[in-house]
């Protein structure tokens, strides 16, 4: 009788289901941690975002208090900043980095690991002080003193104990992606032959690095005042509530772009794939990027221009502002010129990546008109000010977010998304994202000011109506979404190869998902595209 | 041949005609709407009924015009090579000519967009003293006028030159230069004065003291604004309004605003008490007024309005002796069941 001997090799705990993605410090792993946790908080913050729709859709609407209003506000206004955008570019930079310059993993595995974590924990902090006595800040995203040194209860305690979390994580992350890309390139692999993707997280570790120690700073002087007793902001003692406005905004404007350049990045990777050509300028896009990165630390006070600032002062920040308008639509002509004679394909990678470039022009053309201080007055504060900012953060980051998940899927699952799916995600959410916020800028210039919970003004019925209705759509269209990636998990999904869009950097030189230690061999490089160098010679070889 | 021999940046000539075509008609539709617009006079531009405001409006203008033919272009561009280029047929692989980059071209598309601000920023300039410096009286002889403007949780509080004072609605006579000082008590938070059709918006905030002038408008009429900075629960209730009237009507309107009558007290209760206890004093956000033990007694009601109390603001805060009075007597009229 022959006996069918098990082969029992003990397996530690460490390596269990769970318990190996709880002590992984693999950046692969570690990047879709990041990503599913943001899409997770992307989740609960565009619930919020519909619940303030909801309660704006009619004048004198009841569907939220008051207290619950500004709650929501202020806590979708954190999340999708500091929970959403800025951690899953982090997520992004985990997983593609190391792929990218043809490294076996990050500089500092460890702190990658801690990164990652502290941003989990500080999110559950911020979502935590919906329970705690008195609720969590009702301030708005900024809080600006006096009014969050004024709310009693530990809901702004609680926010900025998030915050520090979070900075903490950001900045370690940070100096991580510095490290590796300046440390760890491919063999060959010369500045002008990095990808733009690295290139532009590079900018954004080096941005976070220089600006979080602000928002820490003022963070802390305020968490004195509320907690010791101290009277930095405080106006009554003495303090200069203005200051941390500067504060805040010295941090706030560059994570401004620190939200936009790697999307930046994301696009000027995918464009050249679906149009099968070389990116248009490559160094200037590269510059571009660190141009920005550089102009956006001297641009804070353009959020300030009704605060009574000199005149000379406004005039320096209009001046700054609108120079940072140059190397953007440097970028912008640049993916144009791109496309241009190219052989597009529209898969939804592409339309996304196009649907980026349509909405972020918007968003950096209605960023002119605010740079105009005298219009700013108009215009600061209003329902303007809120349509501009989702042009450039969701119709620019989020739609480039998903640009680049529907791209990266395959090399991370192993599987593609469903295309037709993809399809409905993508015109369900533009349609849907131009209904929502193309009426707020008529809106604004009506007179509406943000952050209101509810106004008695008929006329600002309709757009508002509009615009909910707009929201619903969009989270159809999320929906959507949720359902490709269920439905591809199961079954449905079609197996990638190692390179299912014939892509030119290197991830897609090995497999999908890539083994642990990422590359068995990595080819010397000789481009900027290697894969396609890669692909030239083999056919070369077999003519 | 592959690629095919081609000069890198000249389009065929159908295709460039067909390009030339789309741009130039795009920018007319826009033309013809901004004109459109223009003529209607509003609904897509910010409102205006001052001098002051109709500068603002045209700095507006001049960007939605400028910024509106770039937009056309880039949109125009992005739809015309999505559907002159698109894959039809093609096989993925085929590639489109390796072009990877024009030095001249990437050089004018760089010096074009800063001549484009530098006119945007001239703009701003010029139309900039007429915004900020008000003159100090107009040419039918009415002088400068300053009204104290405070924000507070959450109303206005306006006082005029004589020391009269209005809650929320401000009074002004027609065609007269006006210069508002705006700040807020330092117990207080931040806000926002704006009221669009007058002119933009200028911060009040604790401790500091800001500017805002503008010359009223030469018809009387009603002008609504609203608290713009987030300044706690009831910002949304943070109304004003502006009433324009002939200087006669303005001058008995002051004269009656400093004496102690039932208009003050309400004006004031409408103002201060109501957005947290309701216009009835039924109880909102603050409890109930009817029958409230506080307003029977002068000097207890006069220490919560002017120190607050756990939520309340300290709403009554360096009030006047005859806005207080107002109020007080009111407050007793209604809900303490009068004597």
């Amino acid at each position: 009788v022959a006996v069918r001997a098990e082969t029992a090799y003990p397996v530690p705990w460490y390596r269990g289901r769970v318990a190996s993605w709880i002590t992984t410090v693999d950046h692969k792993r570690i990047g879709i941690l990041y990503l599913v946790t943001c899409l997770v908080f992307f989740g609960a913050g565009g619930i919020l975002a519909l619940l303030m729709r909801t309660q704006l859709a009619h004048p004198d609407e009841n569907f939220l208090t008051r207290d619950s209003y500004n709650e929501v506000m202020t806590v979708h206004g954190v999340t999708m900043v500091f929970l959403v955008v800025v951690p899953i570019l982090a997520g992004f930079g985990n997983y593609l980095v190391p792929l990218m310059i043809g490294a076996r993993d990050v500089a500092f595995p460890r702190l990658n690991a801690l990164s990652y974590w502290l941003f989990l924990f500080g999110g559950l902090v911020l979502f935590a002080s919906f329970f705690a006595p008195d609720g969590p800040a009702k301030t708005g995203w900024t809080i600006y003193p006096p009014l969050s040194e004024q709310q009693p209860g530990i809901g702004v305690d609680l926010l900025i104990l998030s915050l520090h979390i979070l900075s903490v994580s950001s900045l370690v992350g940070a100096i991580n992606f510095v490290v590796t890309i300046h440390r760890l390139r491919a063999p060959g692999m010369t500045w002008m032959r990095v990808p733009l993707f690295v290139w532009s997280i590079d900018v954004y570790a080096a941005l976070l690095i220089v600006v979080l120690p602000a928002l820490s700073a003022g963070l802390t002087l305020l968490l004195l005042d509320r907690q010791v007793g101290t009277h930095f902001f405080d106006p009554a003692q003495g303090g200069n509530a203005v200051l941390f406005q500067h504060v805040f905004w010295f941090f706030g404007h560059p994570e401004v772009y620190v939200m936009i350049l790697p999307v930046m990045g994301i696009i000027s990777e995918i464009i050249p794939v679906f149009a099968r050509k070389p990116i248009f300028g490559y160094t200037a896009i590269a510059f571009s990027t660190v141009a920005i990165g550089f102009y956006s630390l001297l641009v804070w006070a353009h959020h300030m221009f009704a605060v009574g600032l000199a005149t000379p002062l406004l005039g320096f920040f209009m001046i700054s502002s609108m120079i940072i308008a140059v190397p953007t639509g440097i970028k912008i002509l640049n993916w144009l010129a791109t496309t241009w004679r190219g052989n597009l394909i529209f898969d939804t990678p592409m339309l996304f990546a196009l649907g980026f470039i349509a909405l972020f022009t918007i968003g950096g053309l209605s960023g002119i008109f605010l740079a105009a201080f005298p219009f700013d007055w108009q215009a600061h504060d209003s329902y303007f000010v809120v349509a501009h900012l989702h042009y450039v953060l969701f119709g620019g980051s989020m739609f480039g977010i998903f640009a680049g998940l529907y791209y990266w899927w395959p090399k991370m699952f192993g599987r593609m998304l469903d295309e037709t799916l993809g399809k409905w995600h993508f015109w369900l959410l533009f349609i849907g994202f131009n209904l929502t916020f193309f009426p707020q800028h008529l809106l604004g210039l009506e007179g509406m000011p943000r952050r209101i919970y509810t106004y008695s003004n008929d006329s600002w019925e309709p757009s508002n109506l509009i615009s909910t209705i707009g929201s619903y759509v969009m989270g159809a269209a999320i929906l959507v979404f949720v359902i490709n990636v269920l439905w591809t998990r199961r079954r449905a999904g079609v197996r990638a190869g190692n390179d299912p869009w014939l892509g030119d950097t290197l991830e897609w030189y090995t497999t999908s998902p890539p083994p642990p230690h990422n590359f068995d061999k990595v080819p010397y490089v000789t481009s900027a595209r290697p894969l396609r160098d890669l692909r030239r010679r083999l056919a070369e070889r077999r003519v | 041949m592959w690629p095919p021999p081609q000069h890198p940046l000249r389009m065929p000539a159908p295709v460039r005609r067909k390009l030339l075509f789309a741009c130039l008609s795009l920018a007319a539709l826009a033309l013809v709407l901004a004109g459109a617009a223009a003529a209607g006079n509003g609904g897509v531009a910010p409102p205006a009924e001052t001098p002051q405001a109709h500068r603002i409006q045209d700095i507006y203008w001049v960007l939605l015009g400028v910024t509106g033919v770039i937009f056309v272009l880039v949109e125009g561009a992005l739809i015309l090579f999505v559907a002159r280029f698109r894959n039809a047929g093609r096989p993925r692989d085929a590639e489109g000519p390796q072009i990877r980059g024009h030095t001249r071209l990437e050089l004018l598309w760089t010096a074009i967009p800063v001549l484009i601000l530098a006119g945007i920023i001239t703009v701003v300039f010029y139309k900039l003293p007429g915004i900020q410096d008000i003159p100090a009286a107009t040419s039918d002889g009415s002088s400068k006028m300053t009204i104290n403007v405070e924000g507070r949780q959450f109303y206005w509080r306006y006082v005029y030159p004589n020391g009269a004072v209005s809650i929320n609605e401000l009074r002004l006579p027609v065609g007269t230069p006006v210069k508002l000082v705006i700040t807020a008590p330092t117990t207080d938070v931040n806000h926002s004065w704006w009221v669009p059709s007058l002119a933009g918006k200028m911060d009040a905030i604790p401790g500091k003291t800001n500017h805002l002038e503008f010359v009223s408008p030469s018809s009387p009429g009603v002008f609504v604004g609203q608290c713009a900075e987030f300044c706690g629960i009831q910002h949304a209730m943070m109304l004003t309004r502006v009433r324009v009237v002939e200087p006669s009507e303005y001058r008995a309107y002051l004269a009656t605003q400093l004496q102690v009558n039932a208009d003050v007290g309400r004006m004031t209760f409408e103002g201060a008490c109501a957005p947290c206890h309701g216009m009835k004093g039924e109880g909102l956000i603050g409890p109930s007024l009817q029958g409230n033990s506080t307003l029977a007694d002068p000097q207890r009601l006069k220490d919560l309005l002017e120190n607050g109390k756990g939520k309340m603001p300290p709403v009554g805060k360096d009030w006047s002796q005859h806005e207080l009075a107002a109020l007080q007597s009111y407050l007793k009229e209604t809900f303490a069941g009068g004597g």
